[in-house]
């Protein structure tokens, strides 16, 4: 009950402020000076306001841009619906704000290219996670849980969750594609098994750097990258399917890893 | 939701949930699925989702919230339903009272002035006894009189 005495009379106290400020906007339509009550109402009206302008911001915050940006976008949505009001709609200001201040906040997602945004950002997330769990994975030597995951990453369960479910329509590219494990061991992927040979390939991102990368190979080399990462071959094997010594296998395969890795970090 | 309710149901799907905010991800991921099913585009799921989200916290902010939030997802031929109910409320002391207005309420803070901004269509009860009962509609870009 108290609660809504407050918002009863939250609501009295901004139609009084919007009475004011509506007789000086009309007044200051015909401008031939400045008026700084006018001024100075409008800005004591988004002020009033700025904590809807902000609500709506951190709803729309994880669709990739920076909060503060879409609470600046927000308040310029805000201002447009302060000098639009009228009484006389007879609604409350908050019904008539929200539409155009969201509307102020989608129009710089879509100039920003948000259509191409959204699938990146699931992308990217779904990429942070797979990497995250296989790095975490090793730590710990179990598979982490979900609020690891989130905590490693800063992101909330939900999104970690989302991200798992929804990258999936996406695609992912072979580089994290599963290669299956040995036994019952862990499945890894590509860019994991080559991250725990030499560390410093972490960088491996894309498809496009991979397949770039691949191009430097030979064929041999090809075949056995294929085979020890993607089959799991052990180097004993392979060096039998090739007819070589498994050190030569072991010697191509390091050469291999040396050409990825040069053509990965330029 | 005269108009809506002639169309056959092509997809139905129904969840509840503990009215507990761990547990609004799930209907977001429930609402997406559907609405990818009536071919929105992204940014219209992502409007879906939030406009869920909004109504689910709607519930779990009311003081007197029920054990449950039952969604219900219809995919229609060019349109979204979504009904959020405030459920299970047996064993909830409610005080007797007037039905309250939406806004009176406050229950839902400002998320009912987002939801009404991103969906097409929304209707609520909120009273007392049965607890929060919120509908909304999305149509398709183009099934839209606009």
């Amino acid at each position: 009950m108290h609660e809504r005495d407050e918002a009863r009379r939250d609501r009295e106290r901004t139609r009084a402020l919007f009475a004011r400020f509506i007789e000086r906007r009309r007044r200051a339509e015909a401008p031939e000076k400045p008026d700084p009550e006018h001024e100075r109402l409008r800005d004591e009206l988004v002020v009033v306001h700025l904590n809807l302008v902000r609500f709506l911001a951190v709803r729309f915050a994880n669709r990739g841009e920076p909060l503060d940006d879409l609470v600046q976008v927000g308040t310029v949505g805000l201002l447009k619906a302060i000098d639009r009001f009228e009484l006389e709609r007879g609604v409350e200001f908050t019904t008539y704000a929200t539409p155009t201040i969201v509307g102020e906040i989608k129009r710089y997602f879509r100039d920003k290219g948000w259509a191409v945004k959204v699938p990146r950002r699931l992308q990217e997330l779904n990429l942070a996670v797979n990497r995250a769990s296989d790095k975490l994975a090793i730590a710990l030597g179990r598979s982490p849980t979900v609020t690891e995951l989130a905590e490693h990453l800063h992101a909330g369960e939900d999104e970690i969750l989302e991200a798992q479910e929804l990258g999936q329509a996406y695609n992912l590219l072979s580089l994290d594609s599963e290669v299956s494990g040995e036994n019952d061991k862990k499945s890894q992927t590509l860019a994991d098994t080559v991250g725990v040979a030499d560390s410093g390939l972490e960088l491996l991102e894309d498809r496009a750097n991979l397949e770039r990368a691949f191009t430097a190979l030979t064929g041999r080399e090809r075949v056995i990258i294929y085979l020890r990462f993607y089959e799991s071959v052990s180097q004993t094997e392979i060096a039998k399917r090739l007819n070589v010594s498994q050190m030569h296998v072991s010697r191509l395969q390091a050469k291999a890893l040396e050409k990825l890795r040069a053509v990965l970090v330029e | 939701m005269k108009q809506a309710v002639e169309h056959s149901n092509l997809e139905l799907v129904e969840l509840r949930i503990p009215a507990r905010p761990e547990w609004v991800a799930l209907a977001r991921l429930a609402v997406a699925t559907v609405a990818n099913r009536v071919h929105f585009s992204l940014e219209e799921i992502e409007d879906v989702k939030l406009a869920a989200a909004e109504a689910c916290a709607a519930v779990i902010q009311h003081d007197r919230h029920g054990e449950f939030i039952d969604l219900t997802c219809e995919a229609l031929e060019n349109a979204l339903r979504v009904r959020v109910r405030d459920s299970g409320r047996q064993g909830v002391a409610v005080a007797a009272g007037a039905p309250m207005n939406f806004d009176e309420a406050r229950i839902a803070g400002l998320g009912i002035f987002l939801i009404r901004t991103l969906m097409d269509e929304v209707t609520y009860d909120v009273n007392p006894q049965a607890g929060t009962d919120l509908f909304m509609v999305k149509r398709l870009a183009g099934a839209t009189d606009n």
